[in-house]
């Protein structure tokens, strides 16, 4: 959209130069009653068209009432042969790294500008119309005195003319060039420290060096790739997202712009890595913990709503696998944020004792399309139009099998008693577990119109086990504690009455605990679990938010 | 501004310079109030129980208190922290599995 100088603002300043080095001030700091510039480029048929206008306008004025300045976006040898053809002979500069016309912020050459001598702006006009220049003319003529017949020159010049005519692109809108003015206008609003690796330096050894990476190599986050991630959304780059563990800091839009660019992501991921990183932080998530804890859990990302097909998120075949160039760069984003922000590094704060590779990203969409259920977000309240981003605090996705179940009932029991491993087989009333679906296992549960209720009560049902099996004993010290027992199923002792220890203990605290996706490629008759860590108030929760674009 | 030749980047991090945490000065005796903090992770109370036993043999002069904190998972809240401070003169903090 035009930003041309309109009457009643200013125009910029500028100093350019001509082909023979000579200097062009603006304003001209000269006598003159009144400045008008012409921005032009050689190859615009509309610029050729009305050159002869503003030569007749330059030849009937007092030079020293009117003062005429062309600026060229042509070479100096195009703008020269130009000025030829044209017989043109009034002063022309050369705008050769378009700086003026950017600052003047017209699409369309030609564009015109008339000034008073302070800058004052008093017409402008893009392209051709005989409206405009009449009116340009009169503001000339009210401050300029005019050669006998110059009435008669500039009437005959019109003559041939049609009413409008429109311009030429400006060549501040060619692809290169206005890629090179948005870094030039982006760079003024980043305020990330500069790092200059030397040249003959290899960038990722000068990252991995100062511990910026997770291992893997990263792409060098320049001004330039930053600008050009921050396209992606509509937050300004100084804006606060979060405060990221472990060391609380205050995370800004343009920080995760860095990191989404080190880990390879395209503008158009920006958004999820942004709400993911907001969703992380809250206090539900709790990521403090999450990060400290000696267990494997990390981040797992979900992605639903429309948002997964338009940037091409991988929600079917090896979904949890490589390949995907979003899947991959979106879930590595949060990590690197969370390591080269928060500090949340492995042997400091991070104390994984075995970690796990969904530690370097885990990302994955929900294959909406091929479940027979609500997806996540709109159990969780969202529209079907919503695109949301769900954080859970997971290990790594571990196979169920089940080619044989035909019913839905059958193969919500084999899931229910492949679930009862997670963790330990002995370790019942947990907290949440991520349970994936394939479709083709999902298929099998849309024949028999079974619900996630359902799928969540069968598994409630088949892996609840009495107390005595679960508690620890002298074959396996494993086992339920029981200060973990509610106070109601113990003696003054602490230890279970005998009553609670026929209680029947399902492997989950809720059956809502068991959050199920849907996702993965439609063959193969496969689903997986993701164990969960500690849940409740003092461990982590997912959470689902919608995203911000 | 860029040097020439060389690659300019933006810093991924807080910008926070490191900081090289040093420890507290670790007292050559024991005196006053020591609290024996269990970080409430399984099991901790039974090598508390252990700890403050060994404590009241070993310094009888000691008044020994126990603290606990809400939670193993998340960092201790600032009124925690503060009424450490109020009340003891050393902290022994035991982890346990």
């Amino acid at each position: 959209m035009s930003r041309l100088p309109t009457v009643g603002s200013h125009a910029p300043a500028f100093t350019l130069r001509g082909d023979r080095n000579q200097e062009y001030p603006f304003p001209s700091a000269t006598d003159a009653q009144a400045e008008l510039l012409i921005f032009l480029k050689h190859d615009c048929a509309t610029c050729s068209m009305i050159v002869p206008v503003v030569e007749h306008l330059y030849q009937t004025t007092e030079r020293s009432d009117l003062r005429v300045l062309a600026v060229s976006q042509s070479s100096g040898d195009d703008t020269a042969a130009f000025l030829k053809q044209n017989r043109l002979t009034f002063p022309t500069a050369l705008d050769v790294d378009l700086t003026v016309s950017d600052h003047y912020g017209f699409d369309a050459v030609p564009a015109l500008v008339l000034t008073a001598p302070t800058g004052a702006v008093l017409g402008s006009a893009e392209g051709w119309s005989k409206v405009a220049w009449t009116q340009l003319l009169g503001e000339i003529a009210a401050r300029c005195s005019f050669v006998p017949d110059a009435n008669t020159i500039l009437t005959a010049a019109l003559e041939d003319l049609p009413e409008t005519r429109p311009g030429c692109g400006s060549r501040t809108h060619e692809p290169e060039v206005a890629s090179r003015w948005a870094v030039s206008r982006g760079r003024t609003l980043l305020a990330a420290r500069r790092v200059n690796i030397p040249v003959r330096q290899d960038p990722f050894e000068f990252m991995v060096d100062r511990g910026l990476t997770d291992g893997l190599p990263v792409v060098p986050p320049t001004e330039q790739k930053v600008v050009e991630m921050l396209t992606g959304t509509s937050r300004t780059p100084s804006e606060i997202v979060a405060k990221v563990p472990p060391n609380l800091a205050a995370v800004t839009v343009e920080k995760v712009a860095i990191n989404a660019v080190m880990a390879g992501c395209r503008p158009e991921y920006l958004p999820i890595v942004l709400t993911a990183l907001e969703a992380a932080c809250s206090d539900q998530f709790n990521l403090h913990g999450v990060l400290a804890t000696t267990y494997f859990a990390g981040p797992v990302v979900v992605v639903n709503g429309p948002i997964r097909r338009e940037i091409g998120l991988n929600c079917e075949g090896n979904v949890f696998g490589q390949g995907s160039r979003a899947n991959a760069t979106i879930g590595r984003a949060l990590q690197l944020v969370v390591r080269n922000v928060g500090g949340g590094k492995p042997g400091e704060v991070d104390m994984s004792t075995l970690g796990q590779p969904g530690k370097f990203t885990c990302c994955i969409g929900e294959h909406e399309e091929a479940s027979c259920w609500d997806p996540l977000h709109v159990e969780r309240g969202f529209a079907q139009s919503d695109s949301t981003v769900t954080v859970f605090a997971g290990e790594s996705p571990r196979a169920i099998r089940d080619q044989l179940s035909r019913s839905a009932g059958s193969l919500a029991t084999s899931i229910g008693l492949a679930l009862e491993s997670v963790a330990h087989v002995k370790l019942h009333a947990m907290g949440e577990v991520m349970l994936v679906i394939s479709p083709e296992h999902a298929r099998t549960f849309a024949q028999d119109n079974f619900s996630k209720i359902d799928l969540r009560t069968c598994i409630q049902q088949v892996t609840a086990r009495p107390l005595q099996e679960l508690l620890p004993n002298s074959i396996c010290e494993k086992g339920m504690l029981a200060a973990s027992l509610p106070q109601s199923w113990r003696n003054p002792d602490g230890q279970p009455t005998p009553e609670a220890r026929t209680r029947k203990v399902p492997k989950f605290e809720h059956a809502d605990k068991i959050i199920i996706v849907v996702a993965g490629g439609t063959a193969g008759k496969f689903s997986a679990v993701l164990g969960g860590w500690a849940s409740g108030g003092a461990g982590s929760t997912s959470v689902t938010k919608q995203i911000v674009f | 501004m860029s040097q020439p030749n060389s690659l300019t980047i933006l810093d991924p991090t807080d910008e926070i310079d490191p900081l090289v945490r040093v420890l507290a000065p670790r007292p050559t005796t024991l005196t006053g109030t020591v609290g024996v903090i269990d970080i409430s992770k399984p099991r901790g109370d039974v090598f508390c129980d252990e700890l403050e036993i060994l404590l009241h043999k070993q310094f009888p002069e000691v008044n020994v208190i126990r603290l606990r904190k809400s939670t193993f998972t998340k960092p201790s809240p600032r009124d925690f922290r503060l009424e450490i401070i109020r009340r003891c003169s050393g902290v022994i903090q035991a982890l346990a599995d």
